[in-house]
């Protein structure tokens, strides 16, 4: 019984960190541009990566606080988890640090 | 003569049936990559039907819909049921899309028209073979019978799901060391910590 349960144990503890993502991408890096449709971000290697922002999009600044599109600009850090279709990126999530906390960080 | 050939006709029929149904089960070597056939679909919605007790289909749900309840079953969801169904309920997980079958999407009108007490029954007494599990026996992890009521509250709400209500249940989906870690990194990021594309995850764009 004692076997049984170490068992299960020691598949959740190998399972939790396999299964939380999914096939999820997430884009890292500054915002290029930014429309009603797409997202451009600018990676830490120069690549620009556009991702498709949908109604179904979640906006949340970086303390976790909900935000609207209109809150999101050109020159913000950006963390977008995406789902991948065919080849394009659709947001899921849009989590971004508000122009004045990112710039002053970046002043320094 | 006639009467042989009545026997002939339905055992050939019967046969029919048969390799028809062995071969909508046994399709792509029992894979649980594979989808259910319809047929399969069909006869396993029927059997489900048949086998859950009368008396579940009339149980009314005791627990008062209220926002307090909705909140503390959605994160029990979050927490619980999201690994397999995803916190909108559509059953797109990686744990999901790998089992046979497939969780059903709870949102549909398939899942919707079952009346409460069918539900809950499900919730306590799990579908056999499936990975749908019985919680019913579980009283100290899952919180009981009135867990699992205010679960068939909040299964109802998720045709109306918002993003906010989504982006909450996040939080509570179950999460390993290295999800912790990559969120740490992610928020580090985001507070003006430089990018770390080399030690970065694969599923990481940076």
């Amino acid at each position: 019984m004692k076997l049984r349960w170490l068992a299960l144990l020691i598949a959740i503890m190998f399972a939790l960190p396999v299964f939380a993502h999914g096939d999820k991408k997430h884009v890292i890096g500054t915002i290029e541009k930014i429309s009603a449709e797409l997202v451009t971000v600018k990676t830490a290697d120069g690549k620009l990566v556009e991702v498709k922002l949908a109604p179904a999009t979640v906006y949340v600044t970086k303390d976790g606080k909900p935000a609207k599109l209109t809150d999101v600009a050109a020159g913000q850090r950006v963390v977008i988890h995406a789902t991948p279709k065919g080849a394009a990126l659709i947001a899921d999530e849009l989590k971004f640090a508000p122009a004045s906390a990112a710039t002053a960080k970046s002043a320094h | 003569m006639r009467r042989r050939t009545l026997f002939l006709l339905l055992f050939v029929v019967a046969l029919g049936l048969l390799v028809a149904a062995a071969v909508s089960i046994l399709h792509d070597g029992l894979s649980a990559r594979a989808k259910p056939s319809a047929l399969e679909a069909a006869i396993v919605r029927s059997a489900k039907k048949m086998a859950t007790p009368a008396v579940a289909y009339s149980a009314t749900n005791p627990i008062a819909d209220s926002s307090e309840v909705q909140r503390e079953a959605r994160l029990h969801f979050a927490d619980h049921c999201a690994t397999c169904h995803g916190n909108d309920g559509g059953g797109d997980t990686m744990i999901g899309g790998g089992m046979y079958p497939k969780p059903p999407d709870l949102r549909a009108a398939e899942t919707q028209k079952l009346s409460d007490g069918e539900i809950f029954w499900i919730i306590e007494n799990g579908v056999r073979l499936t990975g749908m599990p019985a919680f019913g026996g579980s009283a100290d992890a899952h919180g009981g019978a009135d867990a699992s009521w205010k679960l068939v509250r909040f299964i109802r709400h998720l045709p109306s799901l918002t993003p906010e209500e989504r982006l909450e249940m996040e939080k509570y989906n179950p999460k390993g060391p290295d999800d912790r870690k990559e969120e740490q990194e992610e928020n580090d990021f985001l507070n003006g910590a430089p990018a770390k594309p080399d030690a970065a995850p694969k599923h990481h764009i940076q």
